[in-house]
């Protein structure tokens, strides 16, 4: 990891397909501090994927150290931008110290916060 | 601002370049003297603690942003003392000040609209997360007084 000064931001993305599975499924998995210097590489992801044509998307958080409004709101814009393709988003999230970020903000009412990316997608293709 | 005298010298002052790369070395900053003081005192709950980091990265956020709005170049600065069961970290500005009354209310959050507004969560979080959050702010800049309580 980066130092997180010298203009180094301590964030990254990694991207997966769920396919076949999961036609137009993609996992995009977070790692490091998913603040206002990690938050535009996400949104950034986000962005591509959704234009790509992914409709499933999972937002695995499982390797974020910190989550702060800046992480909070990609979350809520990659939500929208999904539900404007008819497409849906899953969260992994299975520490308790970042589910309180959700849980003060009130956004585990509109977002279910999964244990692991299989969780997350055995609910998905339910629906 | 003055120092007070009188009073007992004790804790940290940071002055940050207004970059968002430098959010991550004020929370380990801040992480680490919240749990620095005298021998024998009380630590605060390590729950507690990540609620200073993160009610303290929210501030310094809307610091930098506030100051990119008018491409102020000074540093930010950081003060973190510790008292009697509680911490206190100041964080100050040189943005042009904003007024907290105008700062407009959020949609509920099972509105529809509630997704078209990616920011203005950080002044919720601290109001959640803090046990003080105080404001004071004008032309020249913001300080912004955050108390979190050690359990």
């Amino acid at each position: 990891m980066d130092t997180g000064v010298d203009g180094q931001v301590q964030f990254d993305v990694h991207r997966s397909s769920l396919a076949p599975a999961v036609p137009a499924g993609v996992v995009l998995r977070a790692l490091g501090d998913l603040d206002m210097a990690g938050a535009p590489r996400l949104r950034s992801a986000v962005v591509t994927e959704v234009a790509a044509g992914a409709r499933l998307l999972v937002l695995d958080l499982t390797g974020v150290d910190h989550l702060d409004s800046a992480g909070l709101g990609v979350v809520i814009g990659a939500l929208r931008r999904l539900r404007a393709h008819d497409g849906d988003l899953r969260l992994v999230c299975p520490e308790s110290r970042l589910r309180r970020v959700f849980e003060a903000c009130d956004l585990d009412r509109i977002l279910e916060l999964h244990a692991d990316v299989d969780a997350a997608v055995a609910e998905a293709t339910v629906r | 601002m003055t120092r007070r005298r009188g009073r007992t010298t004790s804790g940290i002052e940071l002055a940050i370049p207004p970059r968002p790369e430098y959010l991550q070395l004020v929370r380990a900053v801040v992480g680490a003297a919240a749990g620095t003081g005298p021998t024998g005192r009380t630590p605060p709950d390590p729950g507690r603690v990540a609620d200073l980091r993160l009610v303290v990265s929210e501030a310094v956020t809307n610091a930098m942003e506030a100051q990119a709005a008018v491409g102020a170049p000074e540093r930010i600065l950081v003060r973190c003392r510790p008292e009697e069961g509680r911490i206190v970290v100041e964080i100050v500005d040189r943005g042009p000040g904003f007024d907290p009354d105008a700062v407009p209310d959020l949609p509920p959050v099972t509105d529809h609209e509630r997704l078209d507004h990616e920011s203005g969560l950080g002044l919720s979080l601290m109001d959640r997360l803090a046990d003080g959050a105080v404001v004071e702010t004008g032309p020249d800049g913001t300080l912004v007084r955050l108390t979190v309580d050690h359990s």
